[in-house]
């Protein structure tokens, strides 16, 4: 895992602090990531009890939801705070049935399963848990750890080399592998005439990497201009990109957590 | 459960609904997207022309590809996938950008008569009839067609051709079949420094 929960919440309200535009969805997804961090060390606590195989770890696992969806309810906005409340209220069964559906067929819409199953993957990376009851699928553009689409492009020099070498970081676990700078991270797609990258003076270390073949496209955050940020959360501060992009027909490979 | 369509996305502004993205009020982020001024870039990889180590490059080129704009390069760097260079380029690689995007790219020919401390704009016309008259004169005087032995040699050993390391292939053919027809022995190219 490239950067820790206290790490993104830090980033996440400094970015806050200065932006205008994004400032209620960062503050948002700031205290959601606080929710991650106390899902993800609830998890480590009980560390012994996981084993990879989300059926044999649902009951560690779906503790972590109630509280959860219990502050969702009572913060959140009032529609996802009616939906988290409708969760709670449909019982442990409900609870756990979601997390599995979202386990077996994960879906960048799936809100509340996401939330949980963000700590739990990454959780499970970070300690090299391997899954035993996921299909993995064996391709260069999903995650090589849990299969994930990708959420967020990384540029950063190599240790070796001095161009900006590219690598992708899972929407799930947050992992990150090495993937072709000219590239499209979902057809892969290499003709050069095909792929254009997009960008605003507004972000000047992010942009859009659109693909003309499939129309879908991911943020890349640029670490070569700007050391200082946390692609997963930078990522959501670039929002307006998502919907300059989205109003063109550009369809994202990966919504964020707060479903741009 | 999965959350509702409704919370999911709200995108229309239709009777003044707020924007929302899982019930997130997203209306000034909306607000934004429409004031940005956004730059399209293609990147295109190549390969360095300067020497023979043959490096790959990545060139930006800005433009949003409409027929009337005329796409300008922007920046060049090293190809981190390619397998010979991995991203690094020497300073000539890296300065790359500056051999295509450059004010003080010679476009016609110059000279700089003998004896001379400047040089002086030429046609392309007059160019080529001077060179060819000198080269013509040069090679008359230094023509050595047997060697000591006398055996038949046809050398012009008062001609040396120099390239330069952003000749292209095609160019290169040309120089040496013209080169050798004249008798020239002394090729050289700056790309292999």
């Amino acid at each position: 895992m490239r950067d820790g929960w206290q790490q993104r919440i830090d980033r996440a309200s400094a970015l806050a602090a200065t932006a205008d535009a994004t400032r209620p969805l960062l503050e948002s997804y700031g205290r959601l990531l606080v929710l991650q961090r106390d899902c993800y060390a609830a998890l480590d606590r009980q560390a012994d009890r996981l084993s990879g195989s989300l059926e044999r770890d649902l009951t560690v696992v779906a503790a972590c939801v109630p509280p959860i969806l219990a502050d969702l309810a009572a913060t959140g906005p009032p529609s996802l705070a009616e939906d988290a409340k409708r969760t709670l209220d449909a019982g442990e069964s409900s609870i756990a049935s979601m997390l599995v559906a979202g386990w077996r067929a994960p879906s960048d819409r799936a809100f509340f399963a996401r939330i949980v199953l963000q700590p739990y993957a990454s959780w499970l990376a970070a300690r090299g848990v391997a899954l035993v009851d996921r299909d993995l699928p064996r391709h260069d553009n999903v995650c090589p750890f849990c299969g994930g689409r990708p959420q967020v492009s990384i540029l950063q020099h190599a240790p070796e080399g001095e161009g900006g070498g590219r690598e992708l970081q899972c929407g799930t676990c947050f992992t990150t592998w090495p993937y072709r700078r000219v590239r499209c991270a979902r057809c892969g797609e290499d003709n050069e005439r095909q792929l254009g990258y997009f960008r605003s003076d507004a972000f000047a270390h992010l942009r859009i990497d659109a693909c003309e073949t499939c129309r879908h496209y991911v943020k890349s955050v640029d670490l070569t201009r700007l050391g200082l940020a946390v692609p997963i959360v930078d990522e959501v501060a670039g929002a307006p990109l998502d919907l300059w992009a989205q109003e063109r027909g550009y369809e994202k490979i990966e919504l964020n957590l707060v479903g741009l | 459960m999965a959350i509702s369509r409704r919370t999911f996305l709200q995108r229309s502004l239709a009777g003044g609904a707020a924007l929302t993205a899982f019930g997130f009020d997203i209306t000034p982020v909306y607000a934004q997207a429409r004031s940005l001024k956004i730059d399209r870039t293609t990147e295109t990889r190549s390969t360095c022309p300067y020497c023979s180590v043959s490096c790959g490059v990545i060139i930006h080129t800005l433009g949003d590809k409409a027929k009337n704009a005329v796409p300008q390069v922007v920046h060049v760097e090293g190809d981190p996938d390619h397998p010979i260079n991995r991203g690094t380029l020497c300073p000539k690689g890296a300065s790359l950008e500056q051999d295509i995007a450059n004010d003080r790219r010679l476009l016609k020919p110059q000279v700089r008569r003998p004896g001379s401390e400047r040089w002086e704009d030429i046609g392309w016309d007059q160019a080529i009839d001077e060179i060819g008259r000198l080269v013509k004169k040069t090679r008359d005087a230094t023509f050595v067609e047997k060697d000591p032995r006398g055996r038949t040699v046809n050398r012009c050993e008062g001609i040396a051709f120099n390239g330069g390391c952003t000749d292209t292939n095609e160019f290169n053919y040309l120089v040496v079949k013209t080169m050798r027809s004249l008798g020239v022995c002394y090729l050289e190219n700056q790309a292999r420094v």
